[in-house]
């Protein structure tokens, strides 16, 4: 019956349902694919200062202050250097060592925390 | 120590505010002549960081020192850069003159220290300079400042100094008297 049940439906069923099944694997790939997080260093600030992120995300680091920082692990697992006004540093969260507090190593007063769902 | 560094940059900086009374009465400080004062601020630091960098084996003082010079020079060359845009040119003054004065008189005190005396002289100057600069960028410059994006520049100068001028009391404390 079930399978009799198929056949009968319209053509416009057919093409609703592969719609259907297309988008709900689109929505499956979408959610299991890795994000990019945005972090500007502003007014010696990160914003967001907190970032919350999946393993296997990105997070990018601007610099659009006048003056040079860093963002740096604060056990010192990862760094992203001098980074010049308008300069760009990516780090991909690729597993929890990566998570925790990290600072601007030039401004001690800049911290940030990146938190793992 | 901090007290006589203290009344010494009081001082300098009085005399900085008085040359700027005597220009105001002549119609006030101009934007390049603000610029000027600013420019030769900037540069009175840097050359105060290479004095520590040169005198100074400690790190937390080093590291303090590089960021003076990374962050002054970082600054200037935003004003150079907009004075360019502008097609405009610092002008010297009075207040720049007494600046850099007072500024030779400070090297040279510093420059006959060492060690841990010379680190807490260093820092001490650092907190004092960096409040009574910013004390006269918020409270003259800024406010006299027409041009409307040199005057967003000082702000930015000014948010860049409050953060040294912090960092400069935490090394003060980490130093002790």
């Amino acid at each position: 019956m079930a399978s009799l049940g198929v056949k009968v439906m319209r053509p416009g069923l057919w093409i609703g349902l592969g719609v259907m099944i297309a988008g709900g694997v689109l929505s499956l790939a979408t959610s299991a694919a890795a994000e990019t997080h945005v972090v500007e260093m502003r007014g010696f600030e990160f914003f967001p200062a907190e970032v919350n992120v999946a393993i296997g995300d990105t997070i990018v680091w601007v610099n659009k202050d006048v003056v040079p920082h860093t963002a740096t692990a604060g056990d010192g697992a990862w760094d992203s250097g001098l980074m010049e006004t308008g300069d760009e540093f990516s780090l991909v969260v690729e597993d929890t060592v990566n998570v925790g507090d990290y600072v601007c190593t030039f401004h001690p007063t800049m911290v940030g925390v990146i938190s793992v769902d | 120590m901090f007290r006589k560094i203290f009344l010494s940059c009081a001082a300098g900086l009085l005399a900085v505010l008085g040359a700027s009374s005597a220009n105001a009465e002549d119609g006030g400080l101009n934007d390049m002549q603000i610029a000027h004062i600013a420019y030769v601020a900037g540069q009175i630091d840097i050359q105060y960081a290479n004095i520590a960098l040169e005198r100074s084996h400690n790190t937390d003082v080093r590291a303090f020192a590089e960021t003076m010079l990374r962050d002054h020079k970082s600054v200037n060359d935003a004003a150079l850069a907009l004075l360019e845009k502008l097609g405009a040119s610092p002008e010297d003054n009075p207040t720049s003159q007494s600046l850099q004065a007072s500024a030779a008189a400070k090297r040279a005190e510093l420059k006959a220290l060492k060690g841990a005396a010379f680190d807490r002289a260093y820092a001490a100057n650092e907190l004092a300079y960096h409040q009574f600069v910013n004390k006269t960028v918020e409270g003259t410059f800024i406010p006299a400042a027409q041009n409307a994006e040199f005057k967003d520049l000082l702000g930015v100068a000014l948010a860049t100094f409050k953060v040294h001028e912090g960092h400069a009391e935490a090394l003060v404390g980490k130093l002790g008297k």
